[in-house]
Formats: C-alpha cells, structure tokens, sequence
C-alpha cells in the first residue's frame, strides 16, 4: 500500500487546484482520494463510486492538513464505516484541521519564519534569509502533509484520539508565543534598518502613518493597516505628480 | 452582555472563529450548541484540540442550551455561541427573544436543495423563510463571515 499512499501524497499538492466556494478544497480531495480507493474499484465497484463521490464533497480545512482528513476518511471506506459517518467524520475534521493548521502555520510558523528572515535581511545576510525562509517553510510544511495523510491513514476512525495525543496540539500552543517572541524581535530591528537612511521628516511621516494605521485597524475592522497604508501612498504619490 | 456574537456556521470551531472573530472580540469562550456533536465524544474531543490556549469551549445540546442562555449572558467571559444550522439558532431566540439581538450568518455551505446568496452562504426556501421570520420577530439577520467582510443584511439575499 505504499505507492497509493505516495500517489495520494503527490496528489495532496494540488488539493487547491480545483478550489471553488462551492465545494472549497472538495474536487482536490476527491483526486487525491483516487489511488487510495483503487483496491476498492475492484472488490467493490458499487461502493467505489459512492466512495469516490463523497470523497469530491464540500471539503474545507487548512490545505496542508487536508491530508490527515483524506487518509483517515479513505482508510474508513474500507473498515465498512456507514457512508453517513464517513461523511459525518470528514465534516467533524474540517473546522479542527482548519482552527489547529490556521494557528500553527498562519499565524505561527510563517510569521515566526518572515521574522526571522527579515532580522537576517537587516544584519546584511539577504539571500541567506531569503533562501532558508522559502527551504525550511517548504520542509516544515512538506513534512507536515507527510506526517497527517500517513497517521490518518493508520488511524481512520480513531484519527480523533491520535490527533488529540499527537505532537500537533502542543506545537501550535507554542507556535503563537514563537510568532510573537520573532515579530518583537523583528519588528524594532528591521524598522530601525529602514529608517536608518531617512532624514527627520520623512521618518515622522512614516511613523505617524504607521501609528494611524494600527489606531484606525483597531477602532474599524474593514480598515486594514495595509488598505490604510496603500490609500496614503496612492494620496502622496498623487499629490507628488499634481505637483511636479 | 457576555455572549458577543451568535453564529451559525455549518464548519463549527474553526480558524475564522477561533482567530478572526476570536482576536477581534477577545472571545474566551466558545459554546457550540449542537445535538449531534452533543451524542458524539469523539467529535467533542476534536473540537476541544482545536481551541487555542486561553480560550475554553462549551458543548450543548438545543433544549439545554435554551435554558442555559441567561446564565452564559451572565458569564464575565466574552463567548461566541455557535450553532451549526439555522433551526438550532431559531430555537435558541425563540426561547430568549431579549437575549438574542443580532444573529450572524458566518457561513452555511452547498448541499443539494440549497441555493448561492452568497459565496459562504447557500439557503434552502425554507431556511430563508426561517431567518425572515426570526427578523420579522425583532433580531437582526447579518451575514459576514470575517470582522474585516461587509455586513450583509438579510434582505439583500433574498
């Protein structure tokens, strides 16, 4: 059963290709359910396609965990699981996949990783920076996708209980406080990088609309520090033209 | 006014919950009424390693959360009440019509029988009449899936 596992596993990388708000990561999940479900083609024609079906269902988690959902839904296809609860179980994964991804790799590993990049960036090591940020990410993240389709698959209708004893639950507890500790490390190093060549004016500026921006992103949540930060460079880049 | 937020949305606990709404609300508490997750320990235990640190959860089925509404609206902690469907969300108001002012409708997705109102919200006939009425009795209906989304009210999505 390895090579249908390493198929699935390929497969995984495009659980986004066929994304759409009707049935979100469901297309991707049921092309990558394909190897794993050949045995059945032949012991049970019937139930393969039923399997098949489900399996292209409305689906949606964070992408890189989708593989656990995908292995232990596909295993439980063939432990003789009612097709309802196999459904039942895929619906269960996707907002703890979703919640556990979301905090580990969006607001955890990434901005962990950006941080320290940008430190490294700052003490003049650029390419280094950029180049073990994009490797270690893509390790992280590949290993990671590994790790859940083969555990899912071990697992099927106990994924619940090993997810719940994994190594994953602890790693995302740490993961926030790792994010926070990089970005206040980051965050005065690399600002105190970027405005070392300014003159006085232009870092007053830069810091009132900065100030402005995380103000008015706390008071009025449709308006982001980026949307704010992109408007005022649209007014000074305007009025830069008006006047020249 | 403990309760910040009643929500329905078919995915649960999950990332725009716990960390969109969650930061944006400083919610502590999560109280997901659902019958059926209420009968399924497994389901419980995936949804409790979901919750991120500092923040708890509460399971309940319909009728038991009915009556226990007053008592989380006296809770110090900021808590999102979370259902999966609208007749669970509709019960709940029925039952505490002063208690459930605003109704957020954070994302119900395709089945069969339902109909696009918007990318995160698919409705059956009946379940838009279910939330017209909950409207015509007082509460306000608004879809928006995220803190940083448009608010939608029910009308436009008729």
């Amino acid at each position: 059963m390895k090579a249908p596992l390493w198929r699935a596993f390929l497969r995984l990388f495009s659980v986004q290709g066929a994304w759409n708000y009707e049935r979100m990561l469901g297309i991707g999940m049921g092309y990558a359910a394909l190897p794993l479900l050949q045995k059945m083609r032949q012991q049970d024609p019937a139930g393969y396609r039923e399997a098949v079906a489900r399996q292209a269902e409305f689906f949606n988690a964070q992408p890189y965990l989708a593989g656990l959902a995908l292995g232990a839904t596909t295993r439980a296809e063939y432990q003789g699981v009612p097709g309802e609860k196999i459904l039942r179980l895929r619906t269960a994964l996707c907002g703890p996949l979703g919640a556990l991804g979301d905090q580990l790799f969006w607001t955890g590993i990434l901005p962990a990783l950006v941080s320290t990049a940008l430190v490294m960036v700052a003490f003049g090591l650029a390419g280094a920076g950029l180049l073990g940020f994009l490797v270690v990410f893509n390790g992280i993240r590949v290993a990671v996708e590994w790790w859940g389709l083969r555990v899912g698959w071990a697992s099927g209708l106990e994924v619940s209980q090993v997810l719940h004893k994994s190594w994953l639950p602890k790693a995302v507890a740490l993961a926030g406080p790792a994010a926070g500790f990089a970005m206040g490390v980051a965050l005065p190093v690399i600002g105190g990088w970027l405005v070392a060549d300014l003159d006085r004016v232009v870092m007053a500026g830069a810091l009132g609309v900065a100030g402005i921006a995380v103000v008015m992103a706390r008071v009025n949540p449709r308006v982001t520090g980026l949307r704010f930060t992109l408007v005022v460079a649209t007014i000074i880049l305007l009025s830069a033209w008006v006047g020249a | 006014m403990a309760v910040a937020l009643y929500r329905i949305d078919d995915r649960l606990i999950h990332g725009q919950v716990v960390i969109s709404w969650g930061q944006f609300l400083g919610v502590r508490l999560v109280i997901l009424v659902d019958d059926g997750v209420m009968e399924a320990q497994w389901e419980q235990d995936l949804y409790r390693t979901a919750m991120p640190p500092g923040m708890d959860v509460i399971f309940a089925g319909t009728e038991d959360a009915c009556s226990k509404l007053p008592a989380w609206e006296a809770d110090p902690r900021r808590a999102v009440v979370l259902t999966g469907d609208v007749p669970t969300m509709a019960e709940l108001a029925r039952h505490n019509p002063t208690l459930v002012k605003e109704v957020n409708l954070g994302g119900i997705h395709h089945r069969p029988g339902r109909t696009k109102r918007l990318p995160y919200l698919y409705l059956t006939e009946d379940e838009l009449s279910q939330l017209q009425s909950l409207q015509k009795s007082g509460v306000r209906v608004v879809a928006q899936d995220v803190p940083s989304a448009g608010r939608k009210d029910l009308k436009a999505l008729a």
